[in-house]
């Protein structure tokens, strides 16, 4: 008599442990993808062209920006570091300081949002922008 | 006395309904982000190190390729149009926020031109979106 050995019975006959992993892998990879579909950036306010603001000439910073990315500051050519500095001790003795960027038409935008950013990094409140020409 | 010999049963957790769950839930993600598609234009973007989330219940996305191209919605689109369409979308809800994608070589005369729509429709927010700099 022959004695086959049956192995032992699976605990659960429809096994479909990979398919659970499978699916969860799936499910994490369209939210990711989907969680990318989130806009970030700046928020800015844009300036009532009827009602425009009367800004005292000693609280005004006036900032220009050519399409190289050269900044002067009340015609004074400076760098993005010396602009800082400048515009930090401006608020310290001025807090309602307002900043003025002219931007030139052919300024490339990434060379806005550095300003931009500058700006928001330093907390200033009273910022406006316009193009040079223009009256944003 | 009759023994009876009771088999121990091995206690298990049944995992078939799980890939079930799974499935569904799958589904599901997958027809919400359907509905949440975006209609991406091929763009450069500019970069910033400190950024915030600028994103509303509603939202307009004007994008502005480097030679001044205007898509909306996936659709090329000019300034009057692009006028019409900002005017609608803030009449239906003014709540809706308008986003500006712009490639980070646009001449800023390109963003400029939206932005004085926006200021001749009278909305004050517009949102400079950018990508967040590692």
């Amino acid at each position: 008599m022959i004695h086959l050995k049956r192995g032992r019975e699976l605990d659960d006959p429809g096994n479909s442990g990979s398919l659970n992993d499978l699916s969860f892998l799936l499910i994490i990879f369209f939210i990711v993808t989907a969680g990318f579909n989130i806009d970030k950036g700046f928020l800015l306010n844009l300036p009532d062209n009827a009602k425009p603001r009367v800004v005292q000439r000693e609280e005004l910073v006036k900032c220009s920006l050519d399409p190289i990315g050269n900044i002067a500051l009340d015609g004074k050519a400076v760098t993005l570091a010396e602009a800082e500095s400048i515009l930090k001790e401006k608020r310290s003795s001025h807090p309602n300081m307002t900043f003025l960027l002219v931007i030139d038409p052919e300024t490339p935008y990434q060379k806005v949002v550095d300003i931009i950013y500058e700006i928001r990094k330093l907390d200033i409140e009273n910022f406006s922008f316009r193009m040079s020409g223009g009256n944003t | 006395m009759i023994r009876l010999n009771r088999r121990k049963k091995r206690p298990m957790i049944p995992m078939s309904s799980m890939s079930d769950i799974g499935f569904l839930l799958l589904i599901f993600i997958m027809l919400i982000s359907l509905i949440n598609q975006r209609h991406e234009v091929h763009i450069e973007y500019s970069e910033a190190k400190m950024i915030e989330k600028t994103q509303e219940t509603k939202n307009l996305e004007i994008w502005i390729e480097q030679d001044g191209t205007l898509t909306v919605d996936g659709k090329k689109t000019d300034e009057a149009t692009l006028e019409q369409i900002i005017a609608q979308t803030l009449a239906a809800d003014p709540k809706t926020r308008v986003h500006i994608i712009a490639d980070r070589n646009t001449p800023y005369r390109e963003v400029n031109s939206v932005v004085t729509i926006l200021q001749r429709l009278q909305h004050r927010v517009v949102s400079f979106v950018v990508k967040e700099e590692l």
